[in-house]
Protein backbone atom coordinates (compact mmCIF):
# COMPACT_ATOMS: atom_id res chain seq x y z
CA UNK A 1 0.00 0.00 0.00
CA UNK A 2 2.89 2.58 -0.69
CA UNK A 3 1.01 3.75 -3.82
CA UNK A 4 -1.37 6.54 -4.01
CA UNK A 5 -3.92 4.12 -5.78
CA UNK A 6 -3.90 1.41 -3.25
CA UNK A 7 -4.06 3.94 -0.82
CA UNK A 8 -6.89 5.76 -2.63
CA UNK A 9 -8.57 2.47 -2.70
CA UNK A 10 -8.33 0.92 0.54
CA UNK A 11 -9.72 4.60 1.80
CA UNK A 12 -12.34 3.97 -0.95
CA UNK A 13 -13.90 0.88 0.48
CA UNK A 14 -13.33 2.15 3.80
CA UNK A 15 -16.13 4.79 2.64
CA UNK A 16 -17.71 2.22 1.31
CA UNK A 17 -18.40 0.02 4.51
CA UNK A 18 -19.71 3.01 6.15
CA UNK A 19 -22.13 4.08 3.20
CA UNK A 20 -23.15 0.10 3.86
CA UNK A 21 -23.27 0.31 7.54
CA UNK A 22 -25.80 3.06 7.29
CA UNK A 23 -27.39 2.49 4.20
CA UNK A 24 -27.60 -1.10 3.32
CA UNK A 25 -30.21 -3.17 5.34
CA UNK A 26 -30.63 -6.47 3.91
CA UNK A 27 -32.65 -8.09 7.09
CA UNK A 28 -31.57 -9.18 10.93
CA UNK A 29 -29.27 -12.36 9.16
CA UNK A 30 -26.82 -10.76 7.18
CA UNK A 31 -24.16 -7.83 7.78
CA UNK A 32 -22.19 -6.79 5.09
CA UNK A 33 -18.19 -6.17 6.24
CA UNK A 34 -15.12 -5.39 4.11
CA UNK A 35 -12.64 -4.76 6.95
CA UNK A 36 -11.30 -8.35 6.24
CA UNK A 37 -10.65 -7.16 2.30
CA UNK A 38 -9.24 -4.37 4.22
CA UNK A 39 -6.90 -6.19 6.97
CA UNK A 40 -6.00 -8.21 3.94
CA UNK A 41 -4.72 -4.65 1.93
CA UNK A 42 -2.36 -3.89 4.66
CA UNK A 43 1.11 -5.02 3.45
CA UNK A 44 2.62 -7.86 4.34
CA UNK A 45 5.90 -6.50 5.38
CA UNK A 46 3.95 -4.08 7.94
CA UNK A 47 5.22 -5.06 11.71
CA UNK A 48 2.72 -7.31 13.54
CA UNK A 49 1.97 -4.16 15.73
CA UNK A 50 0.94 -1.95 13.38
CA UNK A 51 -1.43 -4.41 11.53
CA UNK A 52 -3.12 -4.71 15.09
CA UNK A 53 -3.28 -1.10 15.77
CA UNK A 54 -4.17 -0.41 11.90
CA UNK A 55 -6.61 -3.34 12.24
CA UNK A 56 -7.51 -1.62 15.97
CA UNK A 57 -8.22 1.43 14.31
CA UNK A 58 -10.18 0.64 11.46
CA UNK A 59 -12.81 -1.32 13.53
CA UNK A 60 -13.10 1.52 16.05
CA UNK A 61 -13.66 3.94 13.09
CA UNK A 62 -16.05 2.12 11.54
CA UNK A 63 -18.26 1.39 15.14
CA UNK A 64 -17.96 5.13 15.77
CA UNK A 65 -19.17 6.53 12.63
CA UNK A 66 -21.89 4.17 11.74
CA UNK A 67 -25.03 2.13 13.27
CA UNK A 68 -23.25 -0.67 16.31
CA UNK A 69 -21.68 -0.82 19.24
CA UNK A 70 -18.40 0.67 19.84
CA UNK A 71 -15.82 -1.85 20.38
CA UNK A 72 -17.76 -4.57 18.38
CA UNK A 73 -15.65 -3.78 15.18
CA UNK A 74 -12.43 -3.18 16.59
CA UNK A 75 -12.68 -6.06 18.93
CA UNK A 76 -13.35 -8.80 15.58
CA UNK A 77 -11.11 -6.72 13.42
CA UNK A 78 -7.94 -7.39 15.71
CA UNK A 79 -8.94 -10.79 15.97
CA UNK A 80 -8.84 -11.18 12.24
CA UNK A 81 -5.72 -9.30 11.84
CA UNK A 82 -3.40 -11.04 14.64
CA UNK A 83 -3.25 -14.57 12.27
CA UNK A 84 -3.50 -12.96 9.03
CA UNK A 85 0.18 -13.94 8.61
CA UNK A 86 0.00 -17.70 9.70
CA UNK A 87 -2.85 -17.99 7.03
CA UNK A 88 -0.91 -16.26 4.02
CA UNK A 89 2.18 -18.56 5.08
CA UNK A 90 0.14 -21.96 4.65
CA UNK A 91 -2.51 -20.95 2.43
CA UNK A 92 -1.23 -19.06 0.00
CA UNK A 93 2.88 -18.74 0.26
CA UNK A 94 3.38 -22.23 1.24
CA UNK A 95 6.59 -22.50 -0.32
CA UNK A 96 7.49 -19.05 0.60
CA UNK A 97 8.76 -18.34 -3.07
CA UNK A 98 6.32 -14.94 -3.38
CA UNK A 99 7.76 -11.92 -1.73
CA UNK A 100 4.61 -9.98 -2.29
CA UNK A 101 3.63 -6.70 -0.11
CA UNK A 102 0.38 -6.98 -0.71
CA UNK A 103 -1.30 -10.83 -2.07
CA UNK A 104 -3.43 -9.98 -4.80
CA UNK A 105 -5.70 -12.18 -6.60
CA UNK A 106 -4.27 -12.09 -9.73
CA UNK A 107 -0.61 -13.01 -8.88
CA UNK A 108 -1.66 -15.81 -6.55
CA UNK A 109 -4.76 -17.88 -7.98
CA UNK A 110 -8.48 -17.08 -7.51
CA UNK A 111 -8.64 -20.30 -5.33
CA UNK A 112 -5.92 -19.46 -2.92
CA UNK A 113 -6.93 -15.80 -2.78
CA UNK A 114 -10.80 -17.50 -2.23
CA UNK A 115 -9.75 -19.66 0.46
CA UNK A 116 -7.12 -16.81 2.36
CA UNK A 117 -10.27 -13.45 2.31
CA UNK A 118 -13.08 -16.54 3.20
CA UNK A 119 -10.77 -17.51 6.27
CA UNK A 120 -10.40 -14.16 7.29
CA UNK A 121 -13.38 -13.29 6.91
CA UNK A 122 -15.27 -16.10 8.66
CA UNK A 123 -12.90 -15.19 12.08
CA UNK A 124 -14.38 -11.68 11.65
CA UNK A 125 -17.79 -12.62 11.17
CA UNK A 126 -17.64 -15.48 13.82
CA UNK A 127 -16.25 -12.94 16.58
CA UNK A 128 -18.53 -10.11 15.36
CA UNK A 129 -21.66 -11.85 15.81
CA UNK A 130 -21.14 -13.83 18.88
CA UNK A 131 -20.31 -10.61 20.47
CA UNK A 132 -22.98 -8.95 19.49
CA UNK A 133 -26.00 -11.57 19.97
CA UNK A 134 -24.17 -13.80 22.53
CA UNK A 135 -26.39 -14.32 25.77
CA UNK A 136 -29.57 -13.17 24.14
CA UNK A 137 -29.97 -14.86 20.81
CA UNK A 138 -30.26 -18.49 20.16
CA UNK A 139 -27.35 -20.72 18.99
CA UNK A 140 -29.38 -21.31 15.63
CA UNK A 141 -29.86 -17.61 14.88
CA UNK A 142 -26.31 -17.07 15.66
CA UNK A 143 -25.05 -19.83 13.36
CA UNK A 144 -27.45 -19.02 10.53
CA UNK A 145 -26.46 -15.08 10.61
CA UNK A 146 -22.65 -15.86 10.57
CA UNK A 147 -23.04 -18.34 7.45
CA UNK A 148 -25.24 -16.22 5.70
CA UNK A 149 -22.44 -12.85 6.91
CA UNK A 150 -19.82 -15.03 5.66
CA UNK A 151 -21.55 -15.46 2.24
CA UNK A 152 -22.40 -12.33 1.46
CA UNK A 153 -19.34 -10.91 2.68
CA UNK A 154 -17.00 -12.87 1.14
CA UNK A 155 -18.67 -12.75 -2.30
CA UNK A 156 -18.57 -8.97 -1.99
CA UNK A 157 -14.62 -8.84 -1.01
CA UNK A 158 -14.06 -10.80 -3.41
CA UNK A 159 -16.35 -8.45 -5.79
CA UNK A 160 -14.11 -5.88 -4.77
CA UNK A 161 -10.61 -7.07 -5.05
CA UNK A 162 -11.23 -7.48 -8.67
CA UNK A 163 -9.66 -3.99 -9.39
CA UNK A 164 -6.73 -5.07 -7.59
CA UNK A 165 -6.06 -8.24 -9.94
CA UNK A 166 -2.47 -7.70 -10.49
CA UNK A 167 0.57 -5.10 -10.01
CA UNK A 168 0.81 -4.74 -14.10
CA UNK B 1 20.74 -11.80 19.50
CA UNK B 2 18.41 -11.32 16.90
CA UNK B 3 16.74 -14.29 18.12
CA UNK B 4 16.26 -12.30 21.38
CA UNK B 5 14.90 -9.62 19.43
CA UNK B 6 12.32 -11.70 17.73
CA UNK B 7 11.10 -13.29 20.73
CA UNK B 8 10.63 -9.85 22.40
CA UNK B 9 8.82 -8.17 19.16
CA UNK B 10 7.04 -11.58 19.16
CA UNK B 11 5.95 -11.10 22.90
CA UNK B 12 5.10 -7.50 22.77
CA UNK B 13 3.03 -7.99 19.75
CA UNK B 14 0.85 -10.76 21.83
CA UNK B 15 0.36 -7.75 24.59
CA UNK B 16 -0.36 -5.41 21.88
CA UNK B 17 -2.98 -8.09 21.40
CA UNK B 18 -4.50 -8.86 24.61
CA UNK B 19 -4.44 -4.86 25.17
CA UNK B 20 -6.53 -4.09 22.37
CA UNK B 21 -9.17 -7.19 22.56
CA UNK B 22 -9.48 -5.87 26.07
CA UNK B 23 -10.37 -2.13 25.27
CA UNK B 24 -12.57 -3.44 22.71
CA UNK B 25 -14.67 -5.74 25.05
CA UNK B 26 -14.69 -3.07 27.97
CA UNK B 27 -15.86 -0.12 24.88
CA UNK B 28 -18.32 -3.02 24.25
CA UNK B 29 -20.00 -3.92 28.07
CA UNK B 30 -19.42 -0.41 29.08
CA UNK B 31 -19.53 1.91 26.45
CA UNK B 32 -23.35 2.81 24.86
CA UNK B 33 -24.08 4.13 22.34
CA UNK B 34 -25.12 7.68 24.46
CA UNK B 35 -21.25 7.93 24.42
CA UNK B 36 -20.23 7.68 21.05
CA UNK B 37 -23.19 9.99 20.35
CA UNK B 38 -21.84 12.38 23.38
CA UNK B 39 -18.16 11.38 21.87
CA UNK B 40 -18.76 12.37 18.53
CA UNK B 41 -20.75 15.11 18.93
CA UNK B 42 -19.48 17.42 16.30
CA UNK B 43 -19.42 14.57 13.46
CA UNK B 44 -22.92 13.85 14.25
CA UNK B 45 -23.88 17.10 13.82
CA UNK B 46 -22.72 16.98 10.33
CA UNK B 47 -23.91 13.53 10.06
CA UNK B 48 -27.78 14.75 11.21
CA UNK B 49 -27.68 17.81 9.30
CA UNK B 50 -27.15 15.31 6.15
CA UNK B 51 -29.38 13.01 7.21
CA UNK B 52 -32.58 15.90 7.87
CA UNK B 53 -32.12 16.22 4.35
CA UNK B 54 -31.91 12.52 2.68
CA UNK B 55 -35.26 11.57 4.92
CA UNK B 56 -36.45 14.71 2.82
CA UNK B 57 -35.76 13.05 -0.54
CA UNK B 58 -37.45 9.87 0.78
CA UNK B 59 -40.24 10.91 2.70
CA UNK B 60 -40.95 12.41 -0.94
CA UNK B 61 -41.29 8.82 -2.42
CA UNK B 62 -43.77 7.42 0.11
CA UNK B 63 -45.93 10.68 0.55
CA UNK B 64 -49.12 8.86 -0.73
CA UNK B 65 -49.10 6.32 2.34
CA UNK B 66 -47.99 8.64 5.14
CA UNK B 67 -51.16 11.02 3.96
CA UNK B 68 -53.41 7.99 3.73
CA UNK B 69 -51.52 7.30 7.32
CA UNK B 70 -52.14 10.66 8.79
CA UNK B 71 -55.63 10.93 7.75
CA UNK B 72 -57.32 7.57 9.17
CA UNK B 73 -55.00 9.12 12.46
CA UNK B 74 -56.83 12.47 12.52
CA UNK B 75 -60.12 10.79 11.77
CA UNK B 76 -59.63 8.63 15.28
CA UNK B 77 -58.44 11.87 17.19
CA UNK B 78 -61.49 13.56 15.73
CA UNK B 79 -63.65 11.02 16.81
CA UNK B 80 -62.33 11.02 20.16
CA UNK B 81 -62.45 14.76 20.58
CA UNK B 82 -65.92 14.35 19.48
CA UNK B 83 -66.55 12.31 22.72
CA UNK B 84 -64.36 14.61 24.74
CA UNK B 85 -66.76 17.83 23.87
CA UNK B 86 -69.63 16.00 25.37
CA UNK B 87 -67.42 15.34 28.81
CA UNK B 88 -66.51 18.77 28.68
CA UNK B 89 -69.94 20.28 29.37
CA UNK B 90 -69.62 17.74 32.60
CA UNK B 91 -65.77 19.31 33.23
CA UNK B 92 -67.09 22.28 33.02
CA UNK B 93 -68.81 22.94 36.37
CA UNK B 94 -65.51 21.92 38.33
CA UNK B 95 -63.61 24.65 39.15
CA UNK B 96 -60.12 23.16 39.68
CA UNK B 97 -57.46 23.89 36.59
CA UNK B 98 -56.83 19.94 35.39
CA UNK B 99 -53.22 20.17 34.18
CA UNK B 100 -52.55 17.09 31.49
CA UNK B 101 -50.36 14.47 32.59
CA UNK B 102 -48.70 14.23 29.31
CA UNK B 103 -47.82 16.75 26.52
CA UNK B 104 -46.67 15.81 23.24
CA UNK B 105 -43.91 17.29 21.08
CA UNK B 106 -44.33 16.66 17.29
CA UNK B 107 -40.78 15.44 15.45
CA UNK B 108 -40.13 13.65 12.26
CA UNK B 109 -37.85 10.98 11.89
CA UNK B 110 -34.54 11.63 9.75
CA UNK B 111 -32.40 8.51 11.09
CA UNK B 112 -33.80 4.82 11.71
CA UNK B 113 -32.43 1.39 11.58
CA UNK B 114 -34.42 -1.84 12.18
CA UNK B 115 -31.83 -4.30 10.95
CA UNK B 116 -29.04 -4.57 13.71
CA UNK B 117 -29.83 -5.93 17.04
CA UNK B 118 -29.36 -1.89 19.04
CA UNK B 119 -31.28 -0.53 16.46
CA UNK B 120 -31.86 3.54 17.25
CA UNK B 121 -33.35 6.78 15.61
CA UNK B 122 -32.68 10.74 15.20
CA UNK B 123 -35.40 12.51 15.74
CA UNK B 124 -35.48 16.43 14.38
CA UNK B 125 -36.44 17.94 17.71
CA UNK B 126 -33.80 18.53 20.38
CA UNK B 127 -32.97 20.51 23.29
CA UNK B 128 -34.20 23.68 21.93
CA UNK B 129 -37.55 22.61 21.83
CA UNK B 130 -37.66 20.97 25.42
CA UNK B 131 -36.56 17.52 24.74
CA UNK B 132 -34.90 15.53 27.51
CA UNK B 133 -33.27 12.52 28.22
CA UNK B 134 -35.74 9.84 29.07
CA UNK B 135 -38.78 10.83 27.56
CA UNK B 136 -40.74 8.10 25.49
CA UNK B 137 -41.37 8.80 22.09
CA UNK B 138 -44.12 6.98 20.89
CA UNK B 139 -46.90 7.26 17.14
CA UNK B 140 -51.09 6.56 17.26
CA UNK B 141 -49.94 3.16 16.35
CA UNK B 142 -47.52 1.74 19.20
CA UNK B 143 -44.26 2.82 21.51
CA UNK B 144 -41.33 3.80 19.13
CA UNK B 145 -38.52 3.74 22.24
CA UNK B 146 -37.13 6.16 24.58
CA UNK B 147 -34.99 9.28 24.26
CA UNK B 148 -31.37 8.87 25.25
CA UNK B 149 -29.11 11.55 24.27
CA UNK B 150 -30.25 15.32 22.80
CA UNK B 151 -28.39 17.86 21.08
CA UNK B 152 -29.39 21.32 20.37
CA UNK B 153 -31.68 20.72 17.33
CA UNK B 154 -31.95 16.67 17.62
CA UNK B 155 -32.32 13.77 19.77
CA UNK B 156 -30.91 10.45 19.57
CA UNK B 157 -33.58 7.57 20.62
CA UNK B 158 -33.52 3.89 21.74
CA UNK B 159 -35.74 2.16 19.50
CA UNK B 160 -37.89 -0.35 20.97
CA UNK B 161 -36.33 -2.33 18.53
CA UNK B 162 -33.48 -2.56 20.43
CA UNK B 163 -32.22 -6.32 22.25
CA UNK B 164 -31.74 -4.05 25.77
CA UNK B 165 -34.91 -2.13 25.47
CA UNK B 166 -38.53 -3.47 27.34
CA UNK B 167 -41.49 -1.61 27.34
CA UNK B 168 -44.67 -2.36 29.95
CA UNK B 169 -47.51 -3.55 28.44
CA UNK B 170 -50.71 -5.01 29.30
CA UNK B 171 -53.30 -7.52 27.87
CA UNK B 172 -56.35 -5.38 26.81
CA UNK B 173 -58.86 -7.84 27.56
CA UNK B 174 -57.73 -8.62 31.00
CA UNK B 175 -55.41 -6.00 31.76
CA UNK B 176 -52.76 -8.22 32.95
CA UNK B 177 -48.90 -6.48 32.42
CA UNK B 178 -45.19 -7.46 31.83
CA UNK B 179 -42.55 -6.86 30.22
CA UNK B 180 -42.47 -6.53 26.05
CA UNK B 181 -39.09 -6.95 24.48
CA UNK B 182 -38.11 -7.50 20.49
CA UNK B 183 -36.26 -10.45 19.94
CA UNK B 184 -33.87 -9.25 17.45
CA UNK B 185 -35.76 -11.31 14.39
CA UNK B 186 -38.41 -10.14 12.68
CA UNK B 187 -38.92 -5.72 13.04
CA UNK B 188 -43.07 -6.48 12.84
CA UNK B 189 -43.21 -8.72 16.49
CA UNK B 190 -42.18 -8.46 19.82
CA UNK B 191 -42.68 -10.76 22.91
CA UNK B 192 -45.19 -9.92 25.80
CA UNK B 193 -43.71 -12.11 28.77
CA UNK B 194 -44.87 -12.80 31.67
CA UNK B 195 -48.51 -13.15 31.38
CA UNK B 196 -49.92 -15.46 34.48
CA UNK B 197 -51.32 -19.02 32.86
CA UNK B 198 -54.79 -18.19 34.33
CA UNK B 199 -55.23 -15.47 31.81
CA UNK B 200 -57.13 -16.10 28.76
CA UNK B 201 -55.74 -15.03 25.46
CA UNK B 202 -56.71 -15.23 22.13
CA UNK B 203 -55.12 -14.37 18.72
CA UNK B 204 -56.23 -11.28 17.44
CA UNK B 205 -56.55 -9.45 21.11
CA UNK B 206 -55.00 -5.89 21.54
CA UNK B 207 -51.79 -5.39 23.56
CA UNK B 208 -51.59 -2.13 25.10
CA UNK B 209 -48.88 0.03 26.73
CA UNK B 210 -49.51 -0.38 30.60
CA UNK B 211 -48.79 3.21 31.67
CA UNK B 212 -46.91 2.28 34.63
CA UNK B 213 -43.61 3.65 33.93
CA UNK B 214 -43.73 7.33 33.62
CA UNK B 215 -42.47 7.56 30.21
CA UNK B 216 -45.76 6.20 27.88
CA UNK B 217 -48.94 7.14 28.40
CA UNK B 218 -51.51 4.37 29.19
CA UNK B 219 -53.39 2.46 26.82
CA UNK B 220 -51.69 3.00 23.21
CA UNK B 221 -52.65 0.38 21.12
CA UNK B 222 -49.14 -1.89 20.48
CA UNK B 223 -50.28 -4.56 18.54
CA UNK B 224 -51.99 -7.96 18.79
CA UNK B 225 -51.33 -11.32 19.63
CA UNK B 226 -50.55 -13.63 17.57
CA UNK B 227 -49.74 -16.49 19.03
CA UNK B 228 -48.81 -17.53 22.96
CA UNK B 229 -47.02 -20.11 24.78
CA UNK B 230 -46.28 -21.56 28.70
CA UNK B 231 -42.82 -19.97 29.64
CA UNK B 232 -41.37 -22.73 32.01
CA UNK B 233 -44.76 -23.66 33.47
CA UNK B 234 -45.62 -20.26 35.69
CA UNK B 235 -46.22 -18.41 32.90
CA UNK B 236 -47.50 -17.62 29.21
CA UNK B 237 -45.55 -15.67 26.83
CA UNK B 238 -47.41 -14.00 23.99
CA UNK B 239 -46.06 -12.77 20.64
CA UNK B 240 -47.40 -9.79 19.27
CA UNK B 241 -47.80 -8.30 15.96
CA UNK B 242 -46.48 -4.57 16.23
CA UNK B 243 -49.44 -2.50 14.66
CA UNK B 244 -46.10 -0.05 14.29
CA UNK B 245 -44.26 -0.40 10.58
CA UNK B 246 -40.80 0.19 11.92
CA UNK B 247 -39.49 0.55 8.49
CA UNK B 248 -41.43 3.07 7.47
CA UNK B 249 -41.48 5.75 10.22
CA UNK B 250 -41.64 9.26 9.71
CA UNK B 251 -43.75 11.28 11.94
CA UNK B 252 -43.63 10.65 15.73
CA UNK B 253 -44.58 11.99 18.90
CA UNK B 254 -42.33 12.91 21.96
CA UNK B 255 -43.87 12.03 25.13
CA UNK B 256 -43.07 14.35 28.34
CA UNK B 257 -45.03 13.39 31.48
CA UNK B 258 -45.86 16.19 33.45
CA UNK B 259 -45.94 14.01 37.02
CA UNK B 260 -42.75 12.27 36.30
CA UNK B 261 -40.75 14.41 38.11
CA UNK B 262 -43.12 13.99 41.17
CA UNK B 263 -43.50 10.04 40.68
CA UNK B 264 -39.49 9.81 40.99
CA UNK B 265 -39.10 11.99 44.09
CA UNK B 266 -41.97 9.97 45.77
CA UNK B 267 -39.95 7.25 44.45
CA UNK B 268 -36.76 8.11 46.14
CA UNK B 269 -38.21 9.31 49.29
CA UNK B 270 -39.43 5.87 49.92
CA UNK B 271 -36.38 4.15 49.03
Amino acid sequence: MKRPADIFYFVLLFLLQLVISDYVHLGPWICLNLIPLLILLIPLSYRPHAVLLIAFGLGLGLDLLSDGVPGLNAFAAVLAAAPRKFFYRTMVNADRQDKTEVPLMGEVGLVKYLKYLAVLTAIYLVAYVLVDCISFRPAGFIALKVIASWLASTALCLLLALPLQSRN
Amino acid sequence: MKNRYGLLSSLTAIALFIVLETVAIVMVVNGSVVQRYKVLGAVRSVESWFWARTSKISYYFNYKTENERLAAENLQLRQQLAGYAAAQAELDSVVRIIEPDYTFIGATVIRNSVDKQHNYLILDRGEKEGVEPGMGVITARGVIGIVSAVSRHYSYVISLLNTEQSVSAKHAGSGAFGPMTWQGRDPGRALLAEIPVHVQVAPGDTVLSSGFSTIYPPDIPIGSVEDTHISQGSSQELTVVLFEDFRSLHNVYIVRNNRGTEIQELYEKAR
